[in-house]
């Protein structure tokens, strides 16, 4: 070969290259010269030829061209040259699409083969091809995916692109942006992922992409730190389930997938398998029930134990055979029998299913009203109390936690309910919080004002806050110019007042009274005793070392152990035994059954005194601890007070901080002082309004100096800020409580137990009465279930409107006032339940049969009436009525009604004329009527004719929105009496929005059920079809919301109540027949007709 | 007229009187209220909740005005004897002729029978009309001149008037607790009495009660007292009405018999005051308390 030669075919193949760009020609010239060794002249004039041939093909090939001649002089080293020409056939027959694609192939190519390698090339090109279809936004795509092939197939294998590619593709259907996003960010988001589970990975999103395209992008973009969240080896496992569903299902399976992969992450991994295994069970049958399974799972292991969550997923896979709603329902937690199920299956006790025989269990002990609440609630008041699992009390309820699982069974676990609230009502009932300063104790002589005097002697004048580290603190006390004394504002805070240290005197007098009030609940309560005693000892054995704490806070931990019984467990140095002696001594004391609380207070000083004396040093510098053997405590100084162990040398060391004792659980929090407190101000609010009788500044001075209550915990503001908000706490609490009392509400039925609303409150004095909140399960006829506590209903009183409108409606209609009155009148009850003289009868009355042989042996002729039999009853009736107040009760009933009989003045146009006329001049006169104005004259007509009678009735109204907000107005109580405030209700009734008959008719059947009357009637009034959102599976469907308005009045059937249905929808006969069934119901054709009809109706329904 | 046969005695109503002393506490100054209204020929109205003593106060306000002339019977081997007592129990088909008396068919006459009330007023007994308030309404009217200063008793079929004879006194029993305001006693009626209120002991006196009724230890029937004050606390709280001391003896008997004191308090009183499982459940806590 001559350089001649080759000169002069590159100056040629230059020479052609020169009309397509420069740039073209520096590109061959530059490759050419680097594989000038590497190839004969004649391949050198060939590669040229094919360079120039791509560069013909099209307009911008010449691109092409310049990336395959750039490309070459990698190219051809690493393939070799046989395979070179496959390489770049592959380029030609790309170009021939589109010059893009190839110019992106050769381009990329000197990465792209050694990850993919050679033999794979091929394949990399087919799926080039297959994601252009010939347009210019497909050529980009595939470009791009040209460009991102070095990465990708870096990551993964040549059958994962594949499928990459296909889930690309087929967004492509739905949008390029999308596609070409997800094409984008694959490499990087796949990379994280194990091979194994890439393609699964993968394969979900195909089928995503198939069915749920929209979902694509979150899912490649969360998807891969979702599946994290499931255990590494069941990772496919759990995709394919995905998959399954995606497949079957459509849709909702991305948002499945990152629930369940949620759920899954909250569950300890080792179980994954398990869960998996049984969702699996399912997904043939319903891939939605397997995945309800996963999801709701996490809530399900927190309830029961693993091992039994097997017969969980049983029951409802059962379920599941007999109805595909019903199972799904069931793993959805959204049946009743899903409920139940978990119920048995749980050992957990909440709080909720016994509270209500607590709540009389502490009523019955101490003989005041003591509600039972979870201690969250107590800790939500703001009040200072923090801890939301310890019982606790407040004066006025008894806290305890919001479940119990210490064992395997629910009984066992009520007994710890149940020495929890008996702790609780000891407090109560043994008058901790009735401590008076002074009133003597029944044992101890009194040294409250020894201690008081050396108090004072000791401290300046000036409040003992004065050194306060806390600046804030100071600060406020400089605002206030001069500190005025502070007077106690409770007895038990001006007896800890008399203690410098403040908490060493709480702690210890909690050990006192707790001591006291066990011992005394030991004495009261024999059969407590033993799970009492269980508690003791559970509690023992959870207490810290006694070795190692500080010499004094060990003194006080043995205090807690003698208090406990437990005194096996103390340790305490040898030489210092005397004094543990005499302090036990002092608790022993307490033992005495006339023990009060003047006497632990008394204690208190007593232990108060010899734990000053105690330094707090490391517990190492002591050397001797010991415990007690029995002989030296038989021996124990009983007397009142015998001191006399001064002569005992204490230890040296350096102080430490004292630190209170770690909390006994089942005595739970206790704040004698707070709850003094609040008892005070809740007396002087009872007696004189809902004012704090309190000032700020009195309050923050307790606030400062009580240990019971920590800022901190309470809000992270300062001082003043949050003993603002602390005041700002208490008044609400206080007129929270005030108010209950106004209105105490009989005992509530478990399904409706009412919660009061949160009060948006301002500081107006007539705020309207607080929403009750009621909850309420709904009949989902598809799942052949109630779903529990779906519904929650709003009950509040109609606002007040004029009274008037009852007396002007009932002149308005006069004459059929007096009609049904007199109709009524008929119906008074019966003075005598006996009907005698009569010629036939049940039995024979004996004075009759004597007056008739008297007259008879007397020449007269006597009566043969001489029989009586039973009057039926006696009128013993209570009604409820119930109104839709939904917005279609708006319509006029003109439109409502046929406009008019068309063909009546077919034949006679004057006739039509002269109705017309006088129907626009009525018109005029008369706004038009709608559906609810004589919804509203009925019930005036109703009020008139049930008070001529006597029977007890309630009027209530409904409507709302959703299942969350269902609406119930309070036109007329049953208890209430008809009064101006009433009739005043009726004039404000209007129409609102949506018809949820259901939760409405249980509602009403919870408020008739409190009524004791022979014959209960419900009465529904409405002017169409049950409908709400989410009454039904979608917006079209009538089914759900017909059948469980038919469930409620089935209900009120079998609680012994006569419901009926009035509807003035005339095309009501449709679903009524449905509705209805086995149910009275009637449709008023002729509205205008209402008023008449209602009345007739309830006379017939009643006799 | 004391039957032949041994198994059984039976009175005429009129003569039936105690003739041991009855055990009774008072609680209050009931006993010198009574006493004094019987001086004075006050009609009394006994009020106060189901079991906590009425009736056996009654009895034994009967026994102690032992009274000194009039239809003495018989006296007990002490030689006393209590006054004839005559207890008509009230329902509501209660009519006057069954207090006061009617005609019988005798052959072929009649007969004219006294009724409970007219043979209480004609002997002077102490006439206790027992659950007054079930009875008739036009039943209480016919007392209405008995129990002022007129003391008769008009018997219209008869057409005579009767004079109530000095040791008459008329008691009569209301239970305010359980009746609805239709059943409510008429003030005309009402206000011709005077009141003692019942109600249920303190607990040491109803564990005195219970100890000599039932024959339990002191220690037992203090519990058993302990067990009523608290269930008491439920009172209208679930409960309609507390528990009555005749409950507690019955319990009291019962763990005599050797029932354990657990069961015996279950069939007692828990199952006997009410059917609600939430408020039997509350009050089985309260007695899994108190006994062990
Ligand atoms: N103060 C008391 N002293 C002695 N026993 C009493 C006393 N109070 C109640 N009891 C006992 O209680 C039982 C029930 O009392 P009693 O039958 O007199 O009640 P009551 O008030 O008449 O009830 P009711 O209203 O149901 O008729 C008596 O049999 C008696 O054993
Ligand atoms: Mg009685």
């Amino acid at each position: 070969m001559s350089s001649s030669e080759r000169a002069k075919i590159l100056a040629k193949y230059e020479k052609l290259l020169t009309p397509y760009s420069t740039s073209l020609v520096a590109e061959f010239h530059r490759s050419a010269s680097a594989i000038a060794d590497l190839v004969s002249d004649q391949e050198l004039s060939q590669w040229a030829e094919e360079g120039l041939d791509l560069a013909r093909q099209s307009w911008r090939s010449w691109e092409a061209a310049g990336e395959y001649f750039r490309a070459t002089p990698q190219m051809l080293p690493m393939l070799g040259l046989e395979r070179y020409r496959r390489w770049a056939r592959y380029g030609r027959e790309l170009a021939e699409l589109s010059s893009a694609l190839a110019a992106s192939y050769f381009r990329t190519s000197s990465k792209t083969v050694p990850a993919a390698t050679f033999e794979r090339l091929g394949d990399l090109v087919e799926l080039g091809r297959l994601l252009y279809k010939g347009t210019w936004r497909s050529a980009s795509l595939a470009v791009q995916f040209f460009d991102s092939s070095p990465q990708l197939f870096a990551e993964m294998s040549i059958d994962d692109v594949r499928v990459l590619v296909r889930f690309v593709d087929a967004l492509c259907d739905r949008s390029y942006d999308l596609a070409s996003h997800c094409l984008s960010i694959a490499p990087h988001v796949l990379k994280p992922l194990g091979d194994e589970d890439r393609s699964t990975f993968l394969q979900f999103a195909e089928s995503l992409a198939a069915t749920g395209w929209a979902d694509a992008r979150s899912y490649l973009e969360k998807g891969p730190a979702l599946l994290a969240h499931v255990q590494q080896k069941q990772r496919v496992r759990f995709l394919e389930l995905a998959s399954e569903l995606s497949r079957r299902e459509g849709r909702q399976a991305f948002g499945f997938f990152s629930d369940a992969a949620r759920a899954l992450s909250t569950i300890d991994p080792d179980s994954h398998g398990l869960l998996l295994s049984l969702s699996e069970e399912l997904v043939e049958r319903s891939p939605i029930a397997a995945m309800e399974f996963l999801k709701t799972a996490a809530t399900i292991v927190e309830r029961i134990p693993l091992d039994t969550i097997a017969d969980w997923h049983d029951e409802g896979s059962r379920l599941l055979d007999a109805s595909i709603d019903g199972g799904e329902a069931y793993f959805r937690l959204e049946s009743s029998r899903g409920e139940d199920m978990l119920e048995s299956l749980s050992s957990r006790l909440d709080l909720s299913r016994v509270s209500d025989i607590l709540r009389m269990y502490g009523k019955a002990l101490t003989g005041c009203e003591v509600a039972v609440h979870s201690s969250e609630a107590l800790a939500e008041k703001g009040i200072g109390w923090v801890e939301t699992e310890s019982p606790s009390t407040e004066g006025t309820a008894i806290f305890l936690p919001p479940w119990i699982e210490e064992y395997s069974d629910k009984e066992r676990n009520f007994t710890v309910y149940k020495v929890y609230c008996t702790h609780q009502a000891g407090h109560l009932e043994f008058g901790t919080f009735e401590f008076e300063f002074e009133t003597e104790g029944a044992i101890f002589t009194n040294r409250r004002n020894e201690f008081a005097e050396a108090r004072r002697a000791a401290a300046p004048p000036a409040p003992a806050q004065a050194e306060a580290t806390d600046t804030e603190a100071a600060d406020i006390l400089e605002a206030d110019e001069q500190p005025t004394e502070h007077v106690p504002i409770t007895d038990m805070e001006r007896f800890f007042d008399i203690l410098p240290d403040r908490k060493l005197a709480s702690d210890l007098f909690a050990i006192a009274e707790d001591a006291r009030i066990d011992l005394l609940i030991d004495r009261e309560y024999a059969g407590i005793r033993r799970s009492y005693t269980d508690r003791q000892t559970i509690e023992l054995a959870k207490r810290p070392s006694i070795d190692k704490l500080p010499l004094k806070q060990a003194f006080v931990e043995n205090l807690v152990r003698v208090s406990l019984g437990g005194y096996d467990t103390m340790l305490w140095p040898e030489a210092l035994h005397p004094i543990m002696h005499e302090a036990i001594g002092v608790i022993e004391m307490l033992r005495q059954p006339q023990a009060n609380v003047e006497d632990a207070a008394e204690a208190t000083l007593r232990l108060y005194e010899l734990a000053t004396g105690i330094p707090n040093i490391a517990p190492e510098i002591m050397e001797d601890w010991e415990e007690f053997d029995s002989d030296s405590l038989q021996s124990l100084p009983m007397s009142a007070d015998s001191l006399g162990n001064s002569d005992i040398d204490m230890p040296q060391g350096e102080q430490m901080p004292y630190e209170s004792p770690s909390p006994v659980d089942f005595r739970g929090d206790f704040k004698p002082e707070t709850v003094q407190m609040l008892m005070k101000l809740r007396k002087q609010s009872q007696e004189e309004g809902p004012v704090s009788p309190i000032s700020p500044e009195q309050l923050k001075q307790m606030l400062e100096k009580s240990v019971e209550i920590s800022i901190d915990d309470m809000a992270e503001a300062n001082l003043t800020q949050s003993s603002d908000l602390f005041l700002t706490n208490l008044i609400k609490e206080l007129n929270q409580q005030a108010q209950d009392k106004d209105d105490k509400k009989p005992a509530p039925l478990k399904d409706g137990q009412p919660v009061t609303g949160d009060s948006t409150g301002d500081d107006e004095r007539e705020l309207p009465p607080e929403p009750k909140y009621f909850f309420y399960d709904e009949w989902d006829f598809r799942a052949g279930d109630y779903r529990p506590r779906w519904c929650r209903v709003v009950e509040s009183a109609i606002a007040d409107g004029a009274p008037q409108y009852f007396e002007q409606t009932l002149s308005k209609y006069s004459s059929l006032v007096h009609e049904t009155q007199r109709q009524f009148e008929l119906l008074r009850p019966e003075m005598f339940r006996k009907i005698k003289r009569l010629l036939d009868g049940d039995e024979i009355d004996f004075d009759a049969v004597t007056d008739y042989a008297v007259e008879r042996r007397s020449g007269h002729t006597p009566t043969d009436k001489v029989y009586y039999r039973r009057n039926k009853v006696e009128r013993d009736v209570a009604v409820t009525f119930l109104l839709d107040m939904s917005a279609s009760t708006d319509e006029e009933i003109a439109k409502h009604e046929k406009r008019y009989q068309q063909d009546d003045f077919d034949d006679d146009p004057r006739r039509y004329f002269s109705w017309w006329m006088a129907r626009r001049a009525q018109e005029l006169l008369t706004p038009p009527k709608r559906i609810i104005d004589l919804e509203k004259e009925s019930i005036v007509l109703l009020i008139k004719a049930l008070e001529t009678i006597g029977d007890r009735y309630g009027i209530y109204g409904f409507s709302g929105y959703g299942r969350d907000n269902v609406e119930f107005y309070v036109i007329k109580d049953l208890e209430e009496v008809l009064s101006d405030k009433v009739k005043g209700r009726i004039d404000k009734i209007a129409p609102v929005r949506s018809t949820r008959m259901g939760p409405a008719i249980r509602h009403a059947i919870y408020k008739l059920d409190q009524q004791d009357a022979k014959v209960r009637i419900l009465f529904l009034v409405s002017d169409g079809r049950p409908q709400d959102h989410g009454y039904g599976r979608d917006r079209t469907e009538k089914e759900y919301a017909i059948h469980d308005t038919h469930m409620a009045l089935l209900e009120a059937k079998r609680k012994g109540m006569v419901p009926f249905c009035l509807t003035v929808d005339r095309y009501g006969h449709d679903y009524l027949k449905q509705m209805c069934a086995d149910i009275g119901y009637e449709v008023v054709p002729d509205i205008e007709s209402l008023p008449s009809r209602i009345t007739t109706l309830y006379r017939q329904l009643t006799t | 007229m004391t039957s032949s046969d041994s198994t059984y005695r039976q009175y005429a109503i009129e003569e039936y009187t105690i003739d041991y002393e009855p055990f009774y506490v008072p609680v209050k100054d009931e006993v010198e209220l009574f006493l004094s209204a019987y001086a004075q020929k006050i009609p009394v109205l006994l009020k106060g909740p189901t079991g906590c003593g009425k009736t056996r106060f009654v009895e034994y306000m009967a026994f102690k005005l032992g009274r000194p002339l009039g239809a003495v019977t018989k006296a007990n081997k002490n030689g006393e004897h209590g006054r004839a007592l005559i207890t008509v129990a009230c329902h509501e088909d209660l009519t006057a002729s069954d207090l006061v008396g009617r005609y019988l068919l005798e052959g072929d006459s009649t007969r004219w029978i006294d009724g409970p009330l007219t043979r209480a007023v004609k002997v002077g007994a102490v006439c206790y009309l027992d659950e007054i308030v079930e009875a008739r309404k036009d039943t209480t009217v016919l007392i209405h001149p008995l129990t002022d200063h007129r003391r008769i008793l008009p018997i219209e079929k008869l057409g005579q008037i009767v004079e109530a004879r000095d040791g008459f006194l008329l008691v009569i029993s209301y239970n305010p607790g359980y009746q609805s305001a239709l059943k409510d006693l008429k003030h005309s009626t009402r206000q011709r009495f005077m009141a003692i209120e019942f109600n249920y002991p303190t607990r040491d006196l109803e564990t005195n009660i219970i100890a000599h009724e039932a024959g339990v230890s002191d220690a037992v029937a203090a519990d058993l007292a302990k067990l009523g004050e608290k269930v008491r606390h439920l009172k209208e709280h679930g409960l309609a009405e507390g528990v009555s001391t005749r409950l507690l003896i019955y319990a009291g008997r019962l763990i005599h018999e050797g029932i354990p004191a657990r069961r015996a308090c279950q069939v007692s009183v828990v199952w006997a005051l009410t059917d609600d499982g939430d408020v039997q459940r509350s009050i089985e806590e309260v007695v899994t308390s108190i006994f062990e």
